[in-house]
């Protein structure tokens, strides 16, 4: 069945791809992009660890017909770092050890971008409500919580909230 | 593997749509029917421009089936559907999920549709035809034809319940979800995931008709499951489900409207 | 409706590693020709910090710079045997078996050095920044690295070790089932506080409160992170989590993230940890490791502070609502069973 041919900004560079129909954006983005940080969890909608931005707001890759970012701009954690400087997510994710196995954390701190892109100084229910659609088998939630309000209070230029504990 | 077929409008795509054919909206539903190599159909049908949005005048409220979530949370005109739109998924889902999809939703989903039979709402279909929510949900399963929109009076302020029941916080699926529309003289109370589609609890309505009471919010919840299939599935049994539902509604009506 | 508190307490004996076979662990250490210390070893880390904890324990016993310990736990196809990162064993088993290894290298690191600096290998040491010098001579010294390169491409020698541990397996006494299964454990006591719903059945923890002996602890902060995370999964096995939940029918089991429940993020429990260290004797550097018992006395807890709240016993998990409903209807209404 013929290919689609679909170009669309993938974080600063231009990708332009041949996609099968029917394709999830994931798939593309990881087998076709090479881009491996979006992670495929459940393929069904209910993991997160697929979280990309679509013209900067969170949606799902592996639920997203990759023919449907025609044109639009795709933000995935291999944009966040700036060449050697990590994000200020990505440092407060490795400080605060807030992950373990990493498999969610791509889809943790796209979703938590887009949060800290429209609410730079969130309050702790926002943050929660922010990574409610991605789930952490490991961590128990908290220091992630903890470590995306470290990097707001960090990218505000202030010191970080205090945790629940 | 699927053939995806792009139209310009909701009539192109309506036209197109045929055997071995889905139309994908939002694509919460289809593409993971795709991701999992659903063989019932070989052809996605999309629109490039579904209508979407909500549209007020003095008739009422129009939302157009391309409507998400996230749109309805940044809409004043439907302030009184933010507690809805707002439980339902993540900020991703809310960004993806439409209004549309939520319609043919099964459970445990569907808690706008809870929502939107509670309001009395009409489905417009793209030929222009409507229906009453309540036909629509009881035909769903083989309707032919797309839904464009859903029209809806405006609630009187103060007269929107919701009440979403879920295990976990702050986002889940529900155990139930409960709506109502309690102006008086005909209130509306309406059950999700209490039967196979959202369903209206009549004997409950009756018990408000006159007011919200005390005797009448008991009368009401002394006879809410008359009527409702609730079924076993992950989340509860039905045991379970008919032995909480007089619970949440009553506590659905103790914590006031939600608009 | 009435919200009952609960309290509940249980404790825990772990056993560190399994009888199996001696359980054992290999580790094979080698330096590259600019001084970096590789370890390989087939021991997969899921997250638990395997891969910090056998970098801290190489490069403490090799006498270098951690950062220039690299652990490769990439392929157990073309690695040395490991059992496996289960049975809270791979701090305990795998740290050892480094230990060893890392010995064996560092001696043959220090006889090489030694041919440089034409003294004694006894008379030398390191100093933990990449150099090896004369005991109480430190300006009579070579790096690492110089001795690496010299070891490669003069000396013709390889600055490498292996290492096993392995404990002897230990059959019971056919006559009184006397046996010494394992060498160590570690232990943990906890305390789980939570509100039960009487209407509902609903079952929500407040906070938990634990204090956990891992011998030495290696890596503080990964140990915290194990306690913390492990708890989160002790309460989702206790009150959550099942693929039949209408064991033993089979039926209407979870189909995906959205029915396969588990607490969310905005369900994070206040859990104050407590580490005692009290190193144990044949672990590396002292340190047993936290392991499943961050989550196994979760469990029980729950179960007790669910009786101590409303009286209803949960023997079967998880400890759904529905149980606590039916529990609570069986016994005519809750029963709390203390006052505090």
């Amino acid at each position: 069945m013929a290919k689609t041919p679909v170009t669309f900004t993938l974080n600063d560079a231009e990708a332009a791809l041949f996609v099968d129909p029917g394709a999830a954006l994931v798939d593309v983005l990881r087998r076709g992009a090479g881009d491996l940080t979006p992670k495929q969890g459940c393929a069904q909608g209910t993991c997160g660890a697929c979280t990309v931005l679509i013209d900067g707001v969170p949606h799902l890759s592996c639920l997203t017909l990759a023919e449907t970012v025609q044109g639009r701009h795709v933000e995935t954690t291999s944009g966040l770092a700036g060449g050697p400087d990590l994000h200020p997510l990505q440092k407060a994710f490795i400080e605060g050890f807030a992950a373990q196995c990493g498999f969610c954390t791509s889809g943790m701190l796209m979703a938590a971008k887009s949060l800290l892109d429209q609410t730079p100084d969130p309050t702790r229910d926002q943050v929660i409500e922010a990574i409610s659609g991605n789930l952490c088998r490991c961590t128990g939630y908290e220091p992630i919580v903890d470590a995306i309000l470290t990097a707001a209070a960090e990218m505000q230029g202030r010191p970080a909230q205090q945790g629940v504990r | 593997m699927v053939e995806v077929q792009t139209c310009q409008t909701m009539a192109e795509a309506a036209a197109s749509l045929g055997e071995g054919a889905r139309y994908l909206g939002g694509g919460t539903i289809v593409m993971r029917q795709v991701n999992y190599g659903d063989q019932s159909f070989h052809r996605i049908v999309r629109a490039l421009q579904p209508e979407r949005g909500v549209r007020g005048d003095v008739q009422g409220l129009r939302i157009g089936a391309g409507t998400t979530m996230a749109d309805l949370l940044a809409s004043s005109e439907v302030r009184f559907l933010h507690p809805v739109a707002r439980q339902i998924g993540g900020p991703a889902i809310r960004n993806m999920a439409t209004l549309g999809g939520n319609l043919f939703a099964q459970n445990p989903y569907g808690d706008l549709a809870v929502a939107l039979l509670a309001l009395d709402a009409q489905v417009v279909m793209s030929g222009g035809q409507a229906q009453p929510m309540e036909r629509f949900l009881a035909e769903r399963g083989h309707l032919r034809g797309l839904v464009e929109a859903v029209s809806l009076p405006r609630p009187q302020p103060g007269t929107f319940y919701f009440r979403k029941v879920s295990r976990v916080k702050p986002k889940g699926v529900s155990v139930m979800s409960l709506a109502g529309c309690l102006r008086s003289g005909d209130p509306r109370v309406v059950f999700g995931n209490m039967g196979p589609a959202p369903t209206r609890a009549r004997a409950a309505e009756r018990a408000l008709a006159g007011g919200l009471s005390e005797a009448a919010i008991s009368a009401a919840c002394s006879v809410c499951t008359e009527g409702l299939a609730p079924a076993d599935d992950a989340l509860a049994s039905a045991w379970y489900r008919r032995e909480v539902a007089a619970v949440h509604l009553r506590r659905m009506l103790d914590s006031g409207a939600s608009d | 409706m009435t919200i009952h508190k609960g309290r509940g307490f249980a404790c825990i004996n772990y056993p560190i590693g399994m009888n199996l076979g001696g359980d054992p662990s290999q580790a094979l250490v080698h330096s590259t020709p600019d001084g970096k210390f590789m370890v390989a070893l087939s021991s997969i880390d899921l997250g638990q910090g395997m891969k910090s904890v056998t970098r801290q324990i190489a490069s403490e016993t090799l006498g270098v710079p951690v950062e220039d310990v690299y652990v490769d736990t990439a392929d157990s196809d073309t690695g040395p045997h490991c059992m496996g990162s289960f049975a809270s064993r791979g701090t305990h088993r795998v740290g050892n078996a480094v230990i060893r290894a890392a010995a064996e290298a560092r001696k043959q690191m220090m006889e090489a050095a030694a041919e440089e600096l034409e003294v004694n290998a006894s008379d030398l040491d390191t100093d933990g920044a990449g150099n090896i010098h004369v005991k109480g001579a430190p300006g009579r010294s070579i790096t690492v690295a110089e001795t690496a390169i010299a070891a490669q491409f003069k000396q013709g020698r390889t600055l490498s070790g292996r290492g096993i541990f392995l404990v002897p397996p230990n059959e019971a006494d056919p006559d009184t089932g006397d046996m010494t299964p394992v060498t160590c454990f570690a232990h943990a006591a906890l305390v789980v506080d939570l509100e039960v719903d009487d209407e509902t059945g609903e079952v929500e923890v407040t906070e938990i409160n634990s204090a956990y002996e891992v011998g030495r602890a290696l890596n503080p902060k990964l140990v915290e992170q194990q306690l913390i995370g492990g708890a989160w999964m002790g309460v989702s096995h206790a009150l959550y989590e099942t693929t039949e939940p209408y064991y033993p029918q089979r039926d209407h089991g979870p189909e995906d993230f959205n029915t396969y429940l588990q607490p969310g993020p905005g369900q994070i429990v206040p859990h104050h940890v407590a580490v005692l260290e009290r190193p144990a004797e044949d672990a590396p550097f002292g340190g047993k490791g936290p392991g499943e018992m961050c989550a196994n006395p979760v469990l029980p807890a729950v179960a007790n502070a669910v009786y101590n709240a409303v009286g209803v016993r949960c023997d079967q998990l998880p400890i759904t609502p529905e149980k606590v409903l039916k529990g609570i209807r069986a016994n005519g209404g809750a029963r709390p069973q203390g006052i505090r």
